[in-house]
């Protein structure tokens, strides 16, 4: 996902001059393409975000198309006002790449994780948010970013995940993805990392050879802001419950933005699956954290039988 | 044009018929953006949107009134602007905001228009035009962080064409800059930072422009800095050095007795 990511940026600095790339002195091996391509288009802004991007936005009001880059615990996290005054209440065309999302550094702890980003974003005015599953959805994702008159934060999570589809799809701003087809019992939503979770959970239990569940349809959604009212509003009238799953705190995500929505136009059971609201505890593989929040394929199935059953 | 008294008096006039605060905010600045529109800043054809015009970025928003009084006296503003100023459904609101056409950047949350500025300096410096970017911080302002984060870079990216203006009145909204947090010699930081920087009285109109022409005619790669000496409330007595002026609203007595105090000066 990080090379389709590193390839995107670099065809679309080829082919726009006006296009400059920030990072916050983080990116290392990631853009070593770029800075051989495209060495004057890029600006290590130093250990300083809050400046990079105040900077970014006057690059912007300049006529430059800035994409910053950095990890999502700083951007958005620590810049949060800047990207609400300098880009958002102003309507700039910036990019915002937020690198390493959810509990990607799992090791590291806290200080480098993310799991509230997507919460801290959504309420901001004019800001777009993507999260992409594979590399085909970051190339897609990309594209639309690039195209956009508007803010846009692109939330890249673990870097090696399985691919999801076989070629690029294609959507818009808002739209849902379908992955898999199922019955009208349950529907899986879910965002980046998590998708090929639903994918795999979804087999097991129709494995498990339950009447019920069998046959779970699979959405991705690799555009959480805005959402397609109208296509959320379709999938809750013709299912009994969504699930949704994502690597982010359940307050604030996708999965209260799906129930937003259906809270006000089609009322159903939504079943949120994400990091509870609480920091990692212990240091580890991401494997090993994504246990300890409960989002692996096992806890997820346990979790959805358990769900069912009440 | 721009004659400090006269922008004063604009000052009050909005200050009264808003009911609103940060007078002593503005007329420290006053001299200083009179001597910047009347010389420096260039906007082909008076048009505040000129794509090739030069910036000027108020980081300290709180001095907005300052700048609204000099695009009144360029006609970007009208009277009844005046005069309606926060009145329900207007545009003019107490910090300086990006949305008014004249004003480059949304600030009073502080510390976020020099990076804004400092963004410009390099957009201007990589498009090879001969655009200028003026920048004022208030003296309590840069206690933030991103303000010294935004010199190291402009430094580092050596934007000769951004000059930084500190409105050095010693006052914070709480106190003292002594008292709340102890800035030291500030042209020193500034130096230390990489700027060419000078220090003027900064209501000496003479001295502000002079230093601005040579400052800006240097042939150095540095950004350039003035920290510019002022009085909050500078120019009605009872209004100098106090720091109430910072949040008093004007009453009938104390708005007539300025304008009269500024008025009757200007005929001496």
């Amino acid at each position: 996902m990080r090379n389709a990511f590193s390839r995107a940026l670099v065809t679309a600095a080829q082919a726009d001059p006006r296009i400059l790339l920030l990072t916050g002195d983080h990116g290392y091996s990631l853009f070593d393409e770029f800075r051989q391509v495209c060495p004057a288009q890029y600006i290590n802004a130093g250990v300083a975000e809050q400046n990079m991007v105040g900077v970014a936005a006057g690059l912007a009001k300049g006529g430059f198309r800035p994409i910053i880059y950095g990890l999502s615990a700083f951007v958005p996290m620590r810049v949060l006002e800047q990207i609400k005054l300098d880009i958002c209440y102003e309507q700039l065309p910036v990019i915002l790449i937020g690198d390493g999302a959810g509990v990607v550094y799992s090791s590291l702890g806290s200080s480098h994780q993310s799991t509230e980003d997507i919460a801290a974003l959504r309420a901001i005015p004019n800001m777009t948010i993507l999260s992409p599953a594979d590399r085909y959805e970051m190339t897609a994702c990309m594209e639309l970013a690039l195209r956009s008159p508007q803010p846009v934060y692109l939330r890249m999570g673990k870097s090696d995940l399985p691919i999801i589809h076989s070629a690029q799809p294609n959507f818009q701003f808002g739209e849902l993805c379908p992955i898999k087809q199922g019955n009208n019992q349950i529907c899986f939503i879910a965002t980046g990392s998590m998708v090929s979770t639903a994918i795999k959970v979804s087999e097991k239990i129709s494995k498990k050879v339950n009447e019920k569940v069998n046959n779970i349809a699979v959405w991705s959604a690799p555009s959480i802001k805005p959402l397609n009212i109208e296509q959320v509003v379709a999938i809750a009238q013709s299912h009994q419950l969504i699930v949704t799953l994502e690597e982010h705190s359940i307050y604030g995500g996708l999965g209260s933005a799906i129930a937003e929505i259906t809270a006000e136009y089609a009322p159903i059971s939504v079943y949120r699956i994400g990091i509870q609201d609480r920091f990692s505890k212990f240091c580890g593989s991401y494997q090993y954290l994504m246990q300890e929040h409960k989002l692996d394929v096992e806890s997820v199935t346990s979790q959805i039988f358990l769900a069912l059953k009440t | 044009m721009f004659d400090a008294k006269k922008l004063r008096q604009t000052i009050l006039n909005m200050a009264y018929a808003g009911s609103t605060v940060h007078i002593g905010c503005a007329f420290s600045i006053v001299e200083i953006l009179a001597v910047l529109y009347r010389s420096h800043l260039n906007f082909a054809n008076n048009n505040p949107e000129d794509a090739l015009r030069d910036y000027l970025i108020l980081s300290k928003g709180h001095g907005v009134m300052a700048q609204y009084a000099c695009m009144h006296e360029l006609g970007w503003l009208t009277d009844r602007d005046i005069q309606n100023y926060f009145h329900d459904g207007t545009s003019l609101k107490g910090l300086s905001d990006c949305h008014v056409n004249g004003l480059e950047v949304s600030s009073g949350s502080l510390g976020h228009g020099l990076s804004v500025g400092v963004g410009l300096a390099l957009a201007a410096k990589r498009h090879q035009t001969d655009q200028r970017c003026f920048a004022i911080a208030g003296d309590g302002e840069i206690n933030e962080g991103a303000i010294w984060e935004a010199l190291l870079f402009a430094a580092h990216f050596e934007l000769s064409n951004l000059l930084v203006i500190v409105d050095n009145n010693g006052y914070q909204a709480m106190g003292t800059t002594n008292e709340v947090m102890r800035l030291g010699n500030i042209a020193d930081k500034f130096r230390a930072f990489g700027f060419e920087t000078r220090e003027v009285d900064g209501h000496d109109e003479l001295q502000i422009d002079r230093t601005v022409h040579e400052l800006m005619a240097l042939n150095s790669p540095c950004p350039r800095a003035i920290v510019a000496h002022t009085v909050k409330g500078k120019g009605v007595s009872f209004m100098e050095n106090d720091n109430r002026w910072h949040y008093t609203r004007l009453t009938d007595e104390t708005y007539k007795s300025a304008i009269a105090e500024l008025q009757g000066s200007s005929h001496k």
